[in-house]
């Protein structure tokens, strides 16, 4: 493959889009309930958990059933998570390392009970692809952005759906208001402690989504560490997108677009050797979070327990 | 009355809450087909049954305690290195290296050659995370978090390539370590060696560094900076040096691994060691006996969870969720007891007349 014919650059994009697609969904989550002032640092193993229970969901019916389960499993830690944080009075960075055991733990513990190493893998049939007639045909963007699995459009729809209910909707406004100045907030009546462990329900439902995605949108099963670090990767994207959705998703798509060159590299003979391609993804965003550091809009009450 | 009932309500909280997370565990063991009693007595039986598997419990303990009681004086300050995993990994590659690089000068120089260089490579790996932090603020949970997948990239190459076995192998790893380059047995007939004694050195520094004056000024850097700017604690020192001594701490941990145990690097040396480190460190209060205990609970589970799948089939990644729960769980009680001092303090400093009458 070389890096002059068009058609490089056509793959390496599709590639970057379906690879950013689990990101997205998981940085939309930590995008919002930072933005209510709390950080999840168990993102990786909420997306663990739906990843694998997505998997069994779709072989245990279909791929529906697949990704609802997936979603219901990260909503599940998110709520344990929001529990622990707002009612227990837990450290956030604490519970979010316990959660991710948890995801992770779980994860890999119930796979082993349902597939025994030894046997051969369970594969699941993959969310089908929906093409958009006419658009698919377009030179170089069109099988990138026309021919994606429908998660990839309920991804960017998300993105655009909570850009416009945090700085339109009254439920937005709230959710704002409770992660720049949650005593304030109370004293205007909005329960600070309900909109908070609402957002980390959603936040948790969306990075269960984000794992189910790995699994079921595009591999079809799994194995353990599949998710190999995309939950850190998706927290890092949305101090990189600045706590707004739309940065989120670039940032995801920074990541995914060096992942895609990674998978092409492996795939062709190039005179590097394999590992350098795959530390890329993480070497670039860690760079970028290098660039972005400065000159950072980070909710005001991000990290501090009510209260205090 | 009101508030005695309060704490009451509170403490039935907590249990209940415990309770559950215990309740946890033994359901996940029922679902895997066994019997929770007997999984208990083989998970005892796996890790303090006889003598060579106390041994073995103590040799892992080993690593996780040094990597957490380097990373304490950080978490005390309020720093969050996440980043022990993959400094474990670089030390493990330093150390290996230092060693064959200094193969056939002096046999007497292997075993100290192996460990300085471990520590320097952890701590060189921990440098840039500390720097970025110092410097440009860089959030160093997510840079050192980063930095372990780049870390295990490095390691896969090299143990690929420069530092892979002299024959060929489906597996990479690297070559055996020379006979003097290994730590000697402490105990024989088992696989306890003298990598021991770093742990009660650690602990007796973490001792030291807890109860001096720069010790409290770094604690109270960890929530009120001003104070500690004028007792003394500059903000780039802080960061950078703690983040250092957590970066030696887990590569003198790496080098343990690789020269206490086989003598052979593989690509798989952190194997969640320097993750459940950090944990350990939390665990045990941030304090040296605190943590020397959390670390063997957690050597415990581990190698009892292992003796637990080959005796019951109940998957080894049950103690990965333990380890999870009984974080949860410790945080819990923890937060409530904060809570409870604090209350106590609100109360003093709410009524000073009515206490002294």
């Amino acid at each position: 493959m070389n890096a002059a014919e068009l058609g490089f650059w056509a793959i390496l994009l599709a590639g970057a889009i379906r690879l950013a697609t689990p990101i997205t969904l998981a940085a939309l989550g930590e995008t919002l309930v930072e933005r209510c002032g709390i950080v999840n640092l168990g993102v990786e193993g909420m997306m663990a958990l739906g990843a694998f229970v997505g998997v069994w969901g779709a072989s245990e019916q279909s791929w529906g059933l697949g990704l609802i389960l997936g979603g219901v499993a990260g909503g599940l830690l998110g709520l344990l998570m929001g529990l622990a944080v707002l009612k227990g009075g837990v450290n956030q960075i604490v519970a979010g390392i316990a959660i991710t055991l948890l995801g992770v733990g779980l994860a890999d513990y119930f796979f082993q009970i349902w597939q025994p190493s030894g046997r051969s893998a369970v594969v699941v049939p993959l969310v089908p692809i929906l093409r958009l007639p006419m658009l698919d045909r377009l030179p170089l963007v069109g099988e990138a952005l026309f021919a994606q699995s429908p998660l990839s459009y309920f991804a960017f729809a998300a993105v655009i759906a909570a850009t416009w209910a945090l700085r339109r909707t009254t439920p937005g406004l709230r959710l704002r208001s409770v992660g720049d100045d949650p005593e304030a907030a109370q004293l205007r009546g909005v329960d600070v402690v309900w909109v908070r462990m609402a957002t980390l329900v959603l936040g948790g439902v969306l990075a269960g989504l984000g794992g189910a995605t790995i699994t079921v949108g595009y591999l079809g099963s799994f194995t353990d560490d599949v998710t190999s670090g995309r939950g850190y990767v998706a927290i890092a994207v949305v101090i990189i997108g600045r706590w707004s959705p739309v940065g989120a998703m670039f940032g995801a798509l920074l990541f995914a677009g060096f992942d895609s060159l990674a998978l092409l590299a492996q795939s062709s003979s190039v005179g590097l050797p394999v590992e350098f391609f795959s530390s890329l993804p993480y070497a670039m965003t860690l760079l970028a979070l290098v660039l972005t550091a400065r000159a950072q809009h980070a909710p005001r009450a991000l990290g501090r327990a009510f209260g205090e | 009355m009101r508030k005695l009932y309060h704490a009451r309500s509170e403490s039935l909280r907590l249990s209940l809450a415990l309770l559950v997370l215990a309740a946890t565990v033994v359901l996940l063991i029922v679902v895997a087909g066994a019997d929770p009693w007997q999984a208990m007595r083989g998970l005892l039986d796996g890790a303090v049954g006889d003598r060579y598997a106390i041994a073995e419990t103590i040799v892992q303990s080993v690593p996780i305690a040094i990597v957490a009681l380097g990373v304490a004086p950080a978490l005390r300050a309020g720093i969050f290195p996440v980043g022990s995993e993959g400094q474990l990994a670089i030390g493990a590659v330093t150390a290996t290296a230092a060693v064959f690089a200094l193969k056939g000068v002096s046999a007497g120089l292997a075993v100290p050659a192996g460990c300085i260089a471990g520590m320097l490579g952890g701590a060189a790996w921990a440098f840039v995370p500390a720097l970025l932090r110092a410097r440009l603020n860089v959030n160093e949970i997510l840079s050192t978090l980063l930095m372990n997948y780049l870390a295990a990239n490095l390691l896969l190459w090299l143990v690929r390539t420069v530092l892979g076995a002299a024959e060929a192998l489906a597996t990479p790893r690297s070559d055996r370590l020379p006979i003097e380059a290994i730590i000697p047995k402490l105990v024989d007939g088992t696989r306890l060696h003298w990598g021991a004694l770093a742990v009660l050195l650690g602990a007796g520094a973490l001792a030291y560094w807890v109860r001096s004056t720069r010790g409290l000024g770094y604690d109270v850097f960890a929530t009120h900076r001003d104070l500690a700017a004028r007792m003394g604690v500059r903000e780039g020192t802080a960061v950078m040096g703690t983040m250092l001594v957590s970066g030696a701490a887990a590569g003198l941990a790496g080098w343990i691994q690789v020269a206490g145990l086989q003598g052979i690097l593989y690509p798989s040396v952190a194997g969640g060691l320097g993750f459940t480190g950090v944990l350990v460190a939390l665990l045990g209060g941030l304090r040296p006996l605190g943590i020397v205990v959390a670390s063997l609970v957690m050597a415990i589970l581990t190698t009892g969870s292992n003796g637990l799948q080959t005796d019951t089939g109940v998957p080894a990644s049950i103690a990965v969720v333990a380890q999870g729960l009984v974080l949860l769980g410790a945080a819990l009680v923890f937060a409530a007891r904060q809570r409870k001092a604090r209350r106590a303090i609100i109360d003093f400093g709410a009524k000073p007349a009515e206490k002294i009458r």
